[in-house]
């Protein structure tokens, strides 16, 4: 039964990790705390549900060109909100109104496209296999689900750490006056960052769109939060560190949906985050920048 | 006069959202990243609330001890909060606010769940809401201008400075803690007895955007400010139809344009063209026209 | 109050010492000087006299007052003021504002009458006005009172500065820096204020990369390299020393 919970929450703490990466790239980037990247997380899943839907494509392409669509959103967000703000030299809590507002925006149209319903997959999107294994459940959709993040997180270290392109990324997120000296063009890395972030999201959203069969204007809040415990626990900006951190999380919740009550789950996932904050707002991990705000 | 009635509601609403929108601003004054007046907010009414329908207490005690709850709830949380910083401390008031609503949503024996608690009498008019916005603009001005306002005001810009001028940060954030919770925690009593309900979720994120939202957007420097803000926001989207079927769209859209290209907000910025007229191209410093304190 | 005195202190930052067993005197009524190549460490004992920073060993004390280990405020309550390397005003206020600022802890009222608007707060209020007023006249600033604070020269914001720092009267005032990019017509004009001050009483510890204009003013000039103190004497004294010559010019 443990061991059961134990892998649900591994499942799900992939997906966590999948969404809290691009959320942490563009914080270690950019400085910014992205509260609309929910929003991207959302719109892959309503772009996903409405290739299979309307345009009776397979999932693995709806999964492509949610990411894709994803992406371009995020480039959006960081063409319409965030550039302009960069130029006329936003403070903190610019960024954090511009993302705020940039979410109120895609939630919205989100409304405004679902007629704030909640909808599913229909039936059949995902084959159902189901096999034993030492004891545990574990069906087609747990391997699928686990071997995307693999790949997509796997996706993300090559190119962080092994293209050019992931140079120029980390450089920037180092320093972006010195990056300017050594030719490198930040804007692209800008763009760049939001696009893998909302791809990631995108896919999250698909992913967990499809596990769940819910997909709604409002699935993106309860995913932010997790996103703020996972970077404050792993470390902002840091790469394993929300892999890591999006693991343990998902299991946590995992076990303390199962043993204790679900709502207060949530409860006790903001406590969780107040405490880390309180105890080590840096993190466990090493980010590309890590930046001590403490009294 | 009829015709003046109907407009009573909007009025109530701008009172209402200008109370928590002056709960952000004495926050920001203080520089304080806190954007936990919703939480406050939610504690002021469901005390008020619990008070009045369980335990049958008059209505004016029962906003009295929400408003005292959230005052020592604002303390309380001042001292964890106190120890962080910029981003770090947003994030942990934005965690704060989602964890009243879970409470809320939970100990629902107690606040009724999801479905909140309804029936409340409507007892605060909107007269009492005038006056409720105008005691504490009238305060906040007033304070503003003494000691508090000073150390306020160097706490915000350099806080190095500040305590290398013997301001002490700690007792002044502390104090505007104190300070933006029982504002938020009174406008939340006073709102569970203007509007026969109240439940968790409307003391949420949404309450939160709306309350930086509207000080970002009317101007950060005085009491006008938040004011104004709110008075935009409620009313810009009943102008016309399609404009308030798309609330969040065009708050979201408002609030974008005005951090990025007017970001001392509406009131600051007019005052900003204004002096710049006056003063002209004489070339000699900027006047400031009133002393702050 | 007789001197701040820095015994054995230490600061270490990581594994960086940044200042390694440093002791020193400020005697009141003096200028005492700090002088050294960048990177000695002169800045980093300012912040930790004036609490910003703890130091990982040693004892400072102004007087019979404990300074080791004390908030920043507190012992700028204590009456240790100091100014900044970076010009740090309250850029949207005007000049009169931020020198009242300075008063701070001559307040006597308490937060609940401030809270409830009461006279003493408003009489107190137009008190520190009339000294700010005051220091303005003797700064030769009056005309600037209601100018925006940034709007000023460089010259011109050094001297707001130096009034809020001395505005509630400090026993000792660290400068650091306080002439940097200034001509030498603007940094005497400083000068003098400084002499004047220290006629007052007032022990002033003066860090200045202008090695001229501390021979100038300082009757004890110390000497740092990389964290240590390698020199201390009288402007002659110091300027022979073949250790202060090494560390400037190189060997």
């Amino acid at each position: 039964m443990l061991a059961q919970q134990i892998l649900n929450g591994v499942v799900v703490g992939a997906v966590y990790a999948l969404f809290a990466l691009g959320f942490t790239l563009v914080y270690g980037v950019q400085k910014i705390l992205n509260l609309a990247h929910g929003g991207l997380f959302m719109w892959g899943a309503l772009i996903g549900l409405g290739v299979v839907t309307r345009l009776d494509l397979p999932l693995y392409a709806a999964l492509l060109i949610a990411m894709l669509a994803a992406g371009g959103l995020g480039i959006v967000l960081e063409l319409l909100a965030f550039r302009q703000l960069r130029r006329r030299k936003g403070d903190d809590l610019s960024t954090l109104v511009a993302a705020i507002g940039a979410n109120l925006i895609l939630v919205n149209m989100a409304q405004q496209a679902t007629n704030s319903q909640i909808l599913g997959f229909p039936f059949g999107t995902f084959p159902i296999h189901i096999w034993r294994v030492a004891g545990l459940v574990v069906s087609l959709q747990t391997l699928v689900i686990l071997g995307c993040v693999a790949v997509l997180v796997t996706l993300l270290v090559f190119y962080l750490f092994r293209t050019r392109f992931g140079a120029e990324v980390r450089a920037v997120a180092v320093s972006e006056r010195t990056s300017v000296l050594l030719g490198i063009a930040p804007q692209s890395v800008f763009l760049q960052t939001f696009f893998i972030a909302g791809a990631m999201a995108g896919a999250a959203g698909v992913i967990l769109g499809v596990a769940f069969n819910s997909v709604s204007f409002d699935m993106g809040e309860p995913m932010m939060l997790r996103a703020f415990v996972i970077v404050v626990l792993g470390g902002f900006g840091s790469v394993p560190g929300a892999v890591a951190a999006g693991l343990v999380l998902g299991i946590v919740q995992a076990l303390a949906v199962a043993f204790l009550s679900s709502d207060l789950a949530d409860t006790m996932m903001f406590g969780v985050l107040i405490l880390l904050l309180l105890v080590k707002p840096t993190g466990l991990f090493q980010g590309f920048e890590t930046e001590m705000r403490r009294a | 006069m009829d015709l003046l009635l109907s407009y009573l509601p909007y009025v109530d609403a701008i009172c209402i959202g200008s109370g928590y929108a002056l709960s952000q601003f004495i926050a920001l004054r203080a520089g304080l990243f806190s954007l936990g007046s919703a939480g406050f907010a939610s504690l002021g009414a469901y005390t008020a609330a619990i008070a009045l329908m369980r335990y049958a207490v008059p209505a004016a005690w029962a906003v009295l001890l929400g408003t005292v709850v959230a005052t020592v709830a604002g303390v309380l949380m001042s001292v964890p909060l106190a120890r962080l910083r910029g981003h770090f401390q947003a994030i942990a008031t934005v965690a704060f606010v989602e964890i009243i609503v879970s409470l809320a949503l939970h100990f629902d024996h107690f606040t009724g769940g999801p479905a909140g608690i309804n029936g409340l009498p409507k007892l605060v008019g909107t007269w009492e809401l005038v006056l409720f916005v105008a005691a504490v603009a009238a305060f906040f001005a007033v304070i503003e201008r003494t000691g508090i306002g000073r150390a306020f005001g160097a706490i915000r810009q350099d806080d190095i400075v500040a305590r290398s001028l013997g301001i002490s940060v700690a007792r002044y954030h502390r104090l505007a803690f104190a300070l933006s919770a029982g504002i938020a925690g009174l406008c939340g009593g006073l709102a569970a007895f203007n509007s026969y309900t109240i439940e968790p979720q409307q003391f949420g994120f949404g309450l939160l955007t709306l309350a930086i939202g509207a000080v970002l957007l009317g101007g950060r420097s005085s009491v006008a400010g938040p004011i104004v803000g709110t008075a935009i926001f409620v009313l810009l989207p009943e102008l016309a139809r399609p404009l308030s079927d798309n609330r969040f769209l065009l708050q979201g859209a408002l609030l974008i344009l005005v951090i990025t290209f007017l970001p001392q907000g509406i009131v600051d910025g007019l005052r900003r063209r204004r002096a710049a007229a006056g003063s002209g191209r004489k070339g000699g410093p900027e006047i400031v026209r009133t002393p702050a304190a | 109050m007789s001197a701040l005195t820095l015994r054995a202190v230490s600061k270490s930052f990581g594994g960086v010492l940044a200042v390694s067993d440093l002791s020193l005197d400020i005697p009141a009524g003096r200028i005492t000087g700090l002088i050294g190549p960048n990177g000695a460490g002169k800045t980093t004992v300012v912040n930790v006299i004036t609490g910003i920073v703890k130091p990982t060993a040693g004892r400072i004390a102004a007087g019979e007052h404990e300074l080791t280990g004390a908030s920043p405020e507190a012992i700028a309550r204590s009456g240790v003021a100091r100014t900044f390397q970076n010009i740090r005003l309250l850029h949207d206020q005007s000049v009169l504002d931020n020198v009242v600022v300075g008063f701070h802890r001559h307040e006597t009222t308490s937060l609940l009458a401030n809270l409830c608007g009461l006279p003493s707060v408003w009489r107190e209020r137009d008190a520190f006005r009339a000294r700010a007023r005051a220091l303005l006249d003797r700064f030769e600033m009056t005309r600037f009172a209601m100018a925006r604070a940034d709007s000023l020269s460089y010259g011109h914001q050094r001297r707001v500065e130096m009034m809020r720092a001395i505005a509630a009267a400090p026993e000792f005032l660290l400068l650091d820096e306080p002439v940097a990019g200034m001509n030498q017509v603007e940094a005497d004009g400083l000068g003098a204020i400084f002499r004047a001050l220290a006629a007052d009483g007032i022990g002033i510890l003066l860090i200045e990369h202008n090695v001229s204009f501390v021979m100038d003013l300082c009757e004890t000039i110390h000497v740092m390299n990389t964290g240590r103190l390698i020199a201390h004497g009288t402007a002659d004294e110091v300027a022979r020393d073949p250790a202060v010559i090494e560390a400037y010019l190189g060997s």
